[in-house]
């Protein structure tokens, strides 16, 4: 099984063929929905006028049974009031009665104890049908005192005409077995001329024969005719256990079923109607009618599987073929789209074996204009542009690894150029960094001691990178051969001007700062040539600025004449110079590194010494660009002349 | 040995049957759960191991117990408590040999939602053979001035309107009137059993008589009749089996459910409220309790001891 839905979410096919007999699916399934309900309704309306029409059919038979009944009463009631003086002839009258009442089983004309005084204490004359005779009976004795018994007692209470629960009857034949009969009677009070209950007539309807006389018409196969009394109890039904001997509420005594309670208090409320309910076990609509002389109910009841029979076994067949052509229509999906999308079975084949570095693989050509055919040729075209990309790409890769390693020699050569090596402690503590933004930069720092003098210069090229480069290498040369001459500070910036300024189409130019102490008196002079001021830490341990005359920068202004500026004594003073890589630092919110913040790294402990002063600083950048890409080259030179 | 066995039965049950006494007894009324007992004892054969040939008689919806006992038509009968000493007091002495109801059945329903006891001048149905007469009694002491209506059919005038209010017995009629679909209160019944008046009603009777002169017949009835009651309470679904071929038979108009309820009605009865057993047995307040009632109303002038009931 694992396997079957593996192989189904790897083929396309499979997928597409699912989803599309899905969805033909969901449409059938809507559709048999819809026609299944409005199908239903039309069956419904259907079986309602058909068992309506049943059942009409057998109220009216009933009707005229029971008419036929009530007539024949009337008419023996004529009899025996016209002949009340002769007892002699009730025998004959409940036989005429009988005989001429089709349906009916037994006829009873009965009086009171002693009515007729000069005869017996029980007088019933009683005529009823035994297979196809007639039979007649003086009813009445110690053992069967008729007028306790309903038939009797009924019109004698309620003093008009009524119709019985039903009973067994009793006959007792020649043989003393006692014979039953399940009737229910039509029942006449007999009134003497004062209205004094004088008897009673009663004809007899046999329950079976009545069951036998409306259960010959069903609307349905298995539907069935039930008539249930004012009590309940069911006069006709095909069940033999249930005819007589139970009511309609019998089921719900032990259990409820409020459905069955529902349509007994309907029925026997007098009501008409059509109700849907369970009905030993089966669901079933029971259509019911009143009889409203009798207080009975007369119900068709037709079950559910009959009435919709015909319409369950189209819908089965309808169920049947729409699953048959799901299913062919899977197979030829499955194959159609299967040989649609062959190409792109190959496609895929190839394309793996192009992923895999085979970019020679030759593709299928298809002729095909559809959206595959132009999958097919995209594809091509793009194997192609990739193999070009790929050779362009490995080109450009080998020239930018030569260019790096190029990069690399320069940077060499530049790092070589910036002095490395520091003088003792004695009476200088000096010591420089520079750190390039790209793999070589513009900045430079240089010093010297020369005829008691340290001469010494920081220096920041316009712009980065290689031509930057170039001109820091020139400015370091110019700087370093215009200090053997010990000359002015402002000397050295007019040499270096000139130098700059010199064939300087690119228009790029230098800031420095050049400064020169006397190492015995610690005089410094010093020219600022558009460069940031030098910090220092005075006595009291707090840095500050070192107030210099800007100039402009070197290699602007040929001729320019730099102004220049002294200080007395700096022995024992740390001087930072530094270049704007350090004050203008950008972290990732591009916040400067700043010159108060500056100014507060080196007042932040006492100097110790001028590469401490360097290393505190570093560490205080670094902090704050907190990995940020350096966006300048960063230069700086410490120092502090000692007594 | 199966092969075997249904000749020696063939052999022994002439000769069983030979020896047994022929013995009649007839129940209040028609076939039911109220008298599954001693159909029970019958069907199980206790009977036959006491030596008896019981047959069950019947009688008609009209007919009375007592009037068979009192013709020589059976030889034991049940009757109710009250029935009883009227019986004895009216000069038929009855032995009781075996008391199965503990406690009164009898109701008053009310056909239309009323409390019984307050329907002045109704028309109530009573029972012609049987065990209205303590109910009436009690109506009378009470100062009811029912129409009392004497009948066979209660359940069907009753249905009708014919009547309002019938007498009935809880497990009986009761459940009959429920079966009709007709919505009765609890306030419209008014139940013996939980009022001043509950006097235990079926017990077995044979005439004095009779018992002087086959005293261990009498008593072997009542010993099976009792193992009868035991099997049934332990055994009510076979039981209702048994009741319903006699009913079947007998054409009763009833069904299994009915008389299920019956019989759960009736054990409950048998049950002593205050041991919560069945004690199978006269309780002597009970038997002064209905003298009282019936003294009362005048249906009795002189009461009938215990001692007059038993052997």
């Amino acid at each position: 099984m694992k396997h079957f839905l593996d192989s189904l979410r790897r083929s396309l096919s499979a997928k597409l063929s699912i989803w599309v007999v899905l969805f033909t699916a969901m449409i059938l399934l809507a559709s048999l929905f819809y026609s299944s309900y409005v199908a239903r309704r039309y069956v419904r309306v259907e079986a309602v006028q058909r068992a309506s029409q049943v059942l009409e059919n057998s109220v009216l038979k009933l009707m005229n049974i029971l008419e036929d009944v009530e007539l024949a009463a009337d008419n023996l009631e004529w009899l025996v009031y016209r002949n009340l003086e002769h007892p002699e002839l009730m025998m004959d009258y409940s036989r005429s009665t009988v005989q001429g009442t089709p349906g009916l089983n037994g006829c009873s004309i009965s009086f009171e104890p002693y009515y007729y005084k000069d005869r017996y204490y029980y007088s019933a004359y009683s005529g009823y049908l035994d297979e196809d005779t007639i039979q007649t009976v003086q009813e009445g004795g110690d053992d069967y005192q008729y007028f306790y018994l309903s038939w009797y007692q009924l019109p004698k209470l309620l003093n008009q005409p009524c119709w019985t629960e039903p009973y067994c009857d009793w006959e007792q034949d020649d043989s003393s077995d006692m014979q039953t009969e399940k009737l229910v009677s039509y029942c006449k009070p007999l009134n003497d001329p004062d209205g004094n209950f004088i008897g009673s007539i009663s004809l007899d309807i046999s329950l079976n024969w009545l069951s036998k006389t409306l259960s010959s018409v069903q609307p349905y196969p298995h539907s069935y005719v039930v008539l249930v009394s004012r009590g309940g109890t069911f006069l006709v039904h095909p069940d033999p256990d249930k005819l007589f001997y139970q009511t309609i509420y019998t089921g719900t005594l032990l259990d409820d079923d409020p459905e069955l309670e529902a349509l007994g208090d309907s029925m026997l409320d007098q009501e008409e109607g059509m109700r849907s309910l369970k009905i030993d076990g089966k669901r079933s609509y029971v259509f019911y009618t009143p009889l409203k002389s009798t207080g009975w109910s007369m119900g068709i009841v037709c079950p559910e599987r009959d009435i919709f029979s015909g319409f369950n076994r189209l819908r089965w067949l309808v169920i049947g073929i729409g699953l048959l052509g799901l299913v062919l229509m899977f197979i030829v999906c499955f194959r159609v789209i299967r040989q649609t999308l062959r190409p792109l079975s190959n496609l895929a084949v190839q394309a793996g074996n192009i992923a895999d570095g085979h970019f020679d693989t030759i593709l299928p050509e298809d002729p095909r204009q559809d959206e595959i055919g132009t999958l097919s040729r995209s594809f091509a075209h793009m194997q192609t542009s990739l193999v070009t990309y790929i050779d362009e790409l490995k080109r450009t890769t080998a020239q930018r690894e030569r260019i790096e390693s190029e990069l690399q020699v320069a940077r060499d050569i530049q790092m070589g150029m910036i002095p490395r090596v520091f003088p003792d402690k004695g009476d200088i503590d000096l010591f420089g960094v520079m750190v390039p933004a790209k793999e070589v930069g513009g900045d430079l720092y240089d010093f010297y001691v020369l005829d008691g003098k340290l001469y010494f210069c920081v220096g920041d090229v316009s712009g980065k990178g290689i031509p930057a480069s170039l001109l820091m290498a020139m400015a370091l040369t110019v700087f370093r051969v215009a200090v053997q001459q010990a000359p002015p500070v402002t000397e050295i910036a007019r040499q270096l001007n000139e130098a700059l300024s010199a064939e300087n189409d690119q228009l790029m130019f230098v800031t420095m700062f050049i400064g020169a102490i006397d190492l015995k008196t610690g005089r410094m002079a010093f020219c600022n040539c558009g460069h940031n001021p030098p910090a220092f830490l005075r006595k009291d341990g707090k840095a500050s600025f070192v107030p210099s005359e800007p100039n402009i920068p070197l290699g602007v202004t040929p001729g320019y004449v730099f102004k220049g500026q002294e200080v007395d004594d700096v022995r024992g003073i740390p001087i930072l110079l530094y270049t704007d890589g350090l004050n203008e630092a950008e972290n990732e919110a591009h916040e400067p590194f700043g010159n108060d913040r500056l100014l507060e790294v080196m007042g932040s402990a006492p100097y110790d010494d001028a590469e401490e002063m360097i290393g505190r600083m570093n560490d205080a950048v670094k902090a704050h660009v907190a990995g940020a890409e350096a966006s300048d080259d960063l230069t700086m030179l410490c120092f502090r002349i000692n007594h | 040995m199966k092969r075997i066995l249904p000749l020696l039965l063939l052999l022994v049950l002439p000769l069983a049957a030979e020896a047994q006494e022929h013995f009649v007894f007839t129940p209040q009324s028609s076939a039911q759960a109220q008298f599954a007992g001693y159909y029970a004892a019958l069907e199980k054969g206790f009977y036959a191991e006491e030596g008896l040939d019981v047959e069950i008689v019947h009688p008609f919806a009209t007919q009375s117990a007592a009037d068979h006992i009192r013709e020589g038509k059976c030889n034991a009968t049940t009757l109710p408590l009250t029935l009883a000493l009227r019986t004895v007091a009216g000069g038929l002495p009855l032995v009781n040999i075996l008391q199965t109801s503990m406690n009164s059945a009898t109701v008053i329903i009310s056909r239309w939602g009323d409390d019984p006891l307050t329907m002045h001048g109704a028309k109530v149905t009573s029972f012609r053979a049987g065990f209205g007469q303590s109910a009436r009694s009690f109506v009378e002491m009470k100062g009811l001035d029912y129409e009392w209506i004497m009948t066979a059919s209660a359940v069907n005038l009753f249905i009708a309107g014919a009547v309002d209010a019938m007498l009935g017995r809880s497990f009986d009629e009761y459940y009959r009137i429920l079966e009709t679909g007709i919505d009765i209160p609890e306030k419209a019944i008014y139940r013996f059993e939980n009022g001043e008046f509950n006097i235990q009603q079926e017990g077995v009777y044979v005439t004095r008589a009779y018992y002087l002169t086959h005293r261990k017949q009498a008593e072997a009835f009542a010993r099976a009749s009792r193992k009868g009651w035991a099997w049934v309470a332990d055994h009510q679904e076979e039981a209702l089996d048994i009741v319903m071929r006699y009913t079947k038979e007998l054409r009763v108009a009833t069904n299994r459910i009915l008389q299920q309820l019956m019989l759960k009605e009736v054990l409950r009865l048998q049950q002593d409220h205050d041991t919560g057993l069945r004690e199978f047995r006269v309780r002597p307040d009970m038997v002064e309790k209905a003298n009282r009632i019936l003294l009362d109303s005048g249906s009795l002038t002189t009461p009938v001891t215990l001692e007059e009931l038993l052997p």
